[in-house]
C-alpha cells in the first residue's frame, strides 16, 4: 500500500511538474511575443535526451546524479499531496527541511567531479544563493511549526483545514514565503547558478543524454516540492490531489509572471535581496507567532 | 575488580611503551596497540558491572573511589575506542618523525586520564585524572615546534579551569564535608540557591573551557591545527567533549535534574543556551571563512560543541537526549574527517584548501571518508548526525523556543557552505598537475576511515544502538523514558523512523538505476575531457578553489570575526601601554625618588588628617 501511494504521488508530482515546465515555456513565449513551444515540449525533451549519446567523467558524476533524483523523489513522499502521504510518521518538516538539500547537493557532487570551472562556479553560486533563501526560509518553518504546535506535515494541513489557511493567520509569513519562491525555483532574477551565457549552464555543463534528462526531471520535481509547500503551509493542502493541483496553479502563477519581465541579478545582489525583505518580513512573522 | 585493573592498565600500559620504545621500535607500536585493544576489551566487558564502585586508596582519611555508571561507560567507550584507532593510524602517520617513544606514551597517558575522569567517583580523583589529562594534551599540543604557543594558550585557559574546578570542590566540600560524588548527590537538596548558583558557575566555566564553549573557545583552534593528526582525531573527538562530561555531571548527576529545572535554572538554562546558541552560529560561520582545511573543522569542533550545550542546557529530555547523542555522533564524524584530511595532508604535504583539489581519483578512500564525514556533520538524514540534531530541534521548536531553534538550524545551514568547500577543494575539480603521481593513503589510514564511515552509516540507520544507552542514562538522571525503538524514536509528539527513509531511499535509488540503465549507455571520458563553450581551459589554470564563496566573503566577513580574539589582543595592547606607561616613573635620577618619597610621606599625613 505504502509503495502504491509512493508511486502514486511521483506520477503525480511528475505530471503536475512537467506540465509547470509547459506552461512556463509558453507563457514567457508569450510575454516575448512568440508563439512558444507546444504544452508538452518538456516530456518530448526528456524522451529525447533518453536516446541520447552522454559521457560520465567517473563514479561520483554518475552516484551524485542519482542520489539527487532520490533526494528529489524521498522529499515527495513526505508531502501530502490530497490524501497521499506515504511516509506519515517518519520524522515530519524537519525531516523534508534536510531532504529538500539532498537534491542540489547530490547535483553539487556529482557536477564538480569534471574538472570544469564553469561547473564549480555555477555550485558556489548556488550555495550561496541557497544560504541567502534558507535564512527566510527557516524562519518560515519555524513560524509555521511553532504557529501549529506540531512537527508533522499533515497535521499542520490537517489543522489548517479545520480552522483557517495560513495564509490568513499568518499574512507576513506568506507574503515571505512568495519572495523567496523563484530564488528557491532558481527562476529569473535568479538563475545565476545555470546562468547560460555566463557560465555556460553552470552545473549542467557536463551533462548530457540520461544525465541531462535526471538533472530536469529533478527540477521538475523540485519546483513542484517548492509549489506543494507553499500549497501546504498557507493554502491549507487540498483533500484530494485535483483541488491540491488547482491551488497549486496561481502561485505557480505569480512567480512565472515575476520571472518572464525580469533580467538577472548579480549573485550578490540575489543574496542582499533574500537577507534582506524577505528575512525582514519572516522575523516579524515570527516574532508575531511567538508573542499571540 | 576490573574497574581498578582497567585504570592501572591504561597507566602501567604508557609507562611500559616508553620504556619498550628504547628497545625496539616494533616491539613498541606492537604494545602499544595491545595496550589499547585490551583497554577496549576491559571497558566493554565493564558493561556487565554498571552501577558498581570501587574504593581504591585512602587519602587523608579520604577514600578514593572509582565507579561506573551508564554515563562513565558511554563516555568510557568512545574514549577507547578512538583511542585504539587514532594509534592505529599513527603507525603510518608518525613513521619516521622524532620522540616518537614520547608521543605513544602521552596519546596512552591522555587515554588513561580521560578514562580515569569518567570514572572517578569522588572528586579528588577527578582532579587528578582531569590534571593529568591536561597536561599531557599540553604536551602533545606543542609536540611540534610550530604548535608551541598554541599549546601555551591551551595550558594557560586550562589552567584558569583547573583552579575554577579547585574552587569548585572545595565550596562542594565546605557544605557537605565530602569528595565522594554519591554522597553528595544525596545531600543535595540541602543546598541553598546561592551555593547552587556558585557552584554551577565554577564547574561551568572549567567545562566551557574544556568544551570551547564562546567566549572561552581562543585556545581550540590553533590547538587543533598544530598538532599532529593522529592526536587531533583524539583532542577533537572526546578530549574536548571531557567538558560536555563534566556539565553532564554537574547539571544533571550532582545538581540533578529537578534542582536544575525549578530552583537555579530559568536563568541559568537561558544564559547557556544562547551561549550555545551563539556558539553554534559563530563557530560554524566562522569556519566558512577559513582556509585551512584543518581549522575549518576546528571552528566546526567548536560550532557542534554548541549544539551539544544548547541541547543539555535546555534541559528538556529529548534536547538533552540529542545533547548527548550527539557527543558520540560528533566524536565519530570529526574523527573521520580529521582522518581524512591527515591522509591528504601525508600525501601531499598541505592542508591548505586554495592548492589542493582534484584528489577524488587518487584517494578515493579518503575522498569516502570526508563524503560520510562531511554528511554526518551536516546531518544529512541516514547518516548519525541527524538523529541527534533531529532531536534538539524538535524540542525546541515544541516548546517554544523557536529563536534558538533558528540558531541551530542556520548554523546546520552555514555548515553545507562551508563543508563543501572543504570536499571540492580537496577532492572535486581539477588536480593540480604537481599531484598527479599521488599515491593512495596506508592501509593503517584507510582501516580506521573505513571503521567510521561504517559506524556513520550504522548509527544513522540504526540510531537505537546507541540510543539505547543515551536513554538508560536519561533514566538514571531522573527523565521520563524517550520512546527509543531501534529505527528511531516514537513519541506521541512526532516520530522519527530512519529505517522508514533507509528503505525509501535505497527502493527510489534502485528506480532510479534502472531508469540510468534503460537510457542510452554513456560513454567514459577523462576528468579533464571538458565542454568550456568553445574556450580552451590550460592545464593549472582556472581552478575555481581559491575564495570559493568570494562574493559572500565580502558581506559576511565584517559579522563574523574572531572578537573574543580581537578583543584580547586589543587587552594585550592596552596591557603593554599601560605597563609603559608605569614604568617611566622610574626616571633613574636619585633626586626625583626622594621627591617620591617625601610626597608619599605628605600623603600619608593627609591621610591621618592631622597635619595641622
Amino acid at each position: 500500500m505504502v509503495v502504491l501511494y509512493g508511486l502514486g504521488s511521483i506520477l503525480i508530482a511528475f505530471m503536475i511538474g512537467i506540465l509547470f515546465a509547459g506552461i512556463a515555456r509558453k507563457v514567457r513565449a508569450r510575454v516575448h511575443w512568440r508563439y512558444g513551444p507546444p504544452l508538452y515540449q518538456p516530456l518530448i525533451d526528456i524522451v529525447k535526451l533518453f536516446h541520447q549519446q552522454s559521457v560520465s567523467h567517473g563514479f561520483v558524476f554518475d552516484f551524485g546524479i542519482f542520489f539527487s533524483l532520490t533526494g528529489a523523489i524521498v522529499t515527495l513522499f513526505f508531502i501530502p499531496i490530497g490524501n497521499i502521504v506515504p511516509l506519515r510518521e517518519s520524522g515530519g518538516l524537519l525531516v523534508v527541511l534536510y531532504l529538500m538539500l539532498i537534491a542540489p547537493f547530490g547535483i553539487a557532487l556529482s557536477s564538480v567531479e569534471a574538472a570544469n570551472p564553469n561547473a564549480s562556479i555555477g555550485i558556489s553560486r548556488k550555495f550561496i544563493l541557497a544560504l541567502g533563501y534558507e535564512i527566510p526560509f527557516l524562519l518560515i518553518i519555524l513560524s509555521v511549526m511553532t504557529y501549529y504546535g506540531t512537527i508533522s506535515f499533515a497535521e499542520i494541513v490537517e489543522m489548517q483545514r479545520e480552522s483557517t489557511w495560513g495564509i490568513i493567520s499568518m499574512p507576513i509569513t506568506g507574503i515571505a514565503f512568495l519572495l523567496i519562491l523563484p530564488a528557491m525555483m532558481g527562476l529569473k532574477p535568479f538563475d545565476q547558478i545555470g546562468a547560460p551565457q555566463e557560465i555556460s549552464s553552470g552545473p549542467e555543463v557536463e551533462y548530457g543524454g540520461i544525465y541531462l534528462a535526471m538533472s530536469r526531471i529533478q527540477h521538475i520535481f523540485l519546483v513542484f516540492i517548492n509549489i506543494a509547500l507553499f500549497v501546504s503551509l498557507f493554502l491549507g493542502g487540498g483533500p484530494e490531489p485535483l483541488t491540491f493541483f488547482l491551488k497549486m496553479l496561481p502561485v505557480f502563477f505569480i512567480v512565472l509572471i515575476v520571472s518572464t519581465v525580469y533580467p538577472r541579478f548579480r549573485i550578490e545582489q540575489a543574496f542582499r535581496f533574500c537577507v534582506r525583505w524577505p528575512t525582514i518580513l519572516a522575523f516579524l512573522g515570527l516574532l508575531f507567532v511567538v508573542w499571540r | 575488580m576490573l574497574l581498578p585493573y582497567t585504570l592501572i592498565t591504561a597507566f602501567t600500559g604508557a609507562f611500559f611503551v616508553y620504556l619498550t620504545g628504547k628497545i625496539s621500535e616494533k616491539l613498541r607500536n606492537f604494545l602499544a596497540l595491545a595496550v589499547s585493544l585490551a583497554l577496549l576489551i576491559f571497558v566493554s566487558l565493564l558493561y556487565t558491572k554498571i552501577g558498581t564502585s570501587h574504593a581504591y586508596f585512602s587519602f587523608l582519611d579520604y577514600a578514593l573511589t572509582l565507579r561506573v555508571d551508564w554515563l562513565s561507560w558511554f563516555f568510557g567507550i568512545a574514549v577507547v575506542s578512538i583511542n585504539l584507532f587514532a594509534i592505529i593510524y599513527s603507525f603510518s602517520d608518525m613513521k619516521g618523525k622524532k620522540r616518537l617513544d614520547l608521543f605513544y606514551m602521552l596519546m596512552l597517558l591522555v587515554n588513561a586520564g580521560m578514562l580515569g575522569v569518567v570514572m572517578s567517583g569522588d572528586f579528588i580523583s577527578f582532579y587528578i585524572y582531569w590534571e593529568i589529562m591536561s597536561w599531557s594534551t599540553f604536551l602533545l599540543i606543542s609536540f611540534k615546534e610550530e604548535g608551541f604557543s598554541a599549546g601555551l594558550k591551551y595550558i594557560v585557559l586550562s589552567i584558569i579551569g583547573s583552579c575554577s574546578i579547585l574552587a569548585g570542590i572545595f565550596v562542594l566540600y565546605s557544605q557537605f564535608g565530602t569528595f565522594n560524588i554519591a554522597l553528595i548527590m544525596e545531600q543535595m537538596n540541602m543546598l541553598s540557591t546561592g551555593f547552587a548558583v556558585a557552584i554551577l558557575t565554577l564547574f561551568c566555566i572549567a567545562f566551557g573551557i574544556k568544551n570551547a564553549l564562546m567566549p572561552l573557545h581562543t585556545w581550540l583552534p590553533d590547538s587543533y591545527t598544530e598538532t599532529e593528526s593522529p592526536f587531533t582525531a583524539v583532542i577533537s573527538g572526546m578530549l574536548t567533549r571531557m567538558g560536555m562530561y563534566g556539565f553532564l555531571l554537574i547539571l544533571f548527576v550532582i545538581m540533578g535534574l529537578n534542582r536544575y529545572i525549578s530552583v537555579v535554572v530559568e536563568k541559568y538554562s537561558f544564559v547557556l543556551s544562547w551561549l550555545g546558541a551563539i556558539t553554534i552560529i559563530m563557530g560554524t560561520f566562522i569556519a566558512l571563512l577559513q582556509n585551512d582545511a584543518k581549522k575549518l573543522l576546528a571552528w566546526h569542533g567548536i560550532g557542534q560543541g554548541g549544539y551539544m550545550i544548547l541541547g543539555i542546557a535546555y534541559g528538556s529530555a529529548f534536547s538533552v537526549a540529542g545533547g548527548i547523542f550527539h557527543t558520540l555522533n560528533h566524536a565519530i564524524y570529526i574523527v573521520l574527517l580529521y582522518f581524512s584530511v591527515g591522509a591528504v595532508e601525508y600525501r601531499t604535504g598541505t592542508r591548505d584548501l586554495n592548492s589542493l583539489g582534484g584528489l577524488i581519483r587518487k584517494m578515493p578512500v579518503a575522498f569516502l571518508g570526508g563524503l560520510l564525514g562531511i554528511s554526518g556533520l551536516i546531518g544529512v538524514p541516514l547518516t548519525n548526525g541527524f538523529v541527534s540534531k533531529w532531536l534538539i530541534y524538535k524540542s525546541l521548536i515544541l516548546n517554544h523556543s523557536p529563536f534558538l531553534a533558528f540558531a541551530a538550524l542556520i548554523g546546520t545551514w552555514g555548515t553545507i557552505l562551508s563543508v563543501y568547500k572543504f570536499l571540492h577543494n580537496i577532492f572535486l575539480g581539477q588536480l593540480p598537475s604537481k599531484y598527479s603521481e599521488i599515491k593512495k593513503s596506508p592501509f593503517s589510514m584507510q582501516f580506521p576511515i573505513i571503521v567510521f564511515s561504517t559506524a556513520i552509516i550504522l548509527f544513522g540507520v540504526l540510531p537505537g544502538i546507541p540510543l539505547n544507552i543515551v536513554e538508560k542514562i536519561m533514566v538514571g538522571m531522573g527523565f521520563e523514558s524517550l520512546g527509543v525503538k531501534i529505527w528511531g524514536i516514537a513519541s506521541e509528539t512526532g516520530s522519527l523512523s530512519t529505517l522508514n527513509i533507509f528503505f525509501a531511499v535505497l527502493l527510489v535509488i534502485l528506480g532510479v538505476y534502472i531508469f540510468y540503465r534503460t537510457g542510452f549507455k554513456s560513454k567514459r571520458v577523462l576528468q579533464e575531457d571538458t565542454y568550456a563553450a568553445g574556450h580552451y581551459i590550460p592545464k593549472d589554470k582556472y581552478a575555481y578553489t581559491a575564495e570559493f564563496y568570494a562574493p559572500l566573503f565580502d558581506i559576511i566577513k565584517p559579522i563574523f570575526k574572531e572578537w573574543v580574539n580581537i578583543f584580547i589582543e586589543k587587552l594585550t595592547v592596552f596591557g603593554n601601554n599601560l605597563s609603559d606607561r608605569i614604568r617611566r616613573i622610574y626616571v633613574g635620577d636619585l633626586g626625583t625618588y626622594v621627591l617620591y618619597i617625601v610626597l608619599f610621606l605628605a600623603f600619608l599625613l593627609v591621610l591621618r588628617g592631622n597635619i595641622w
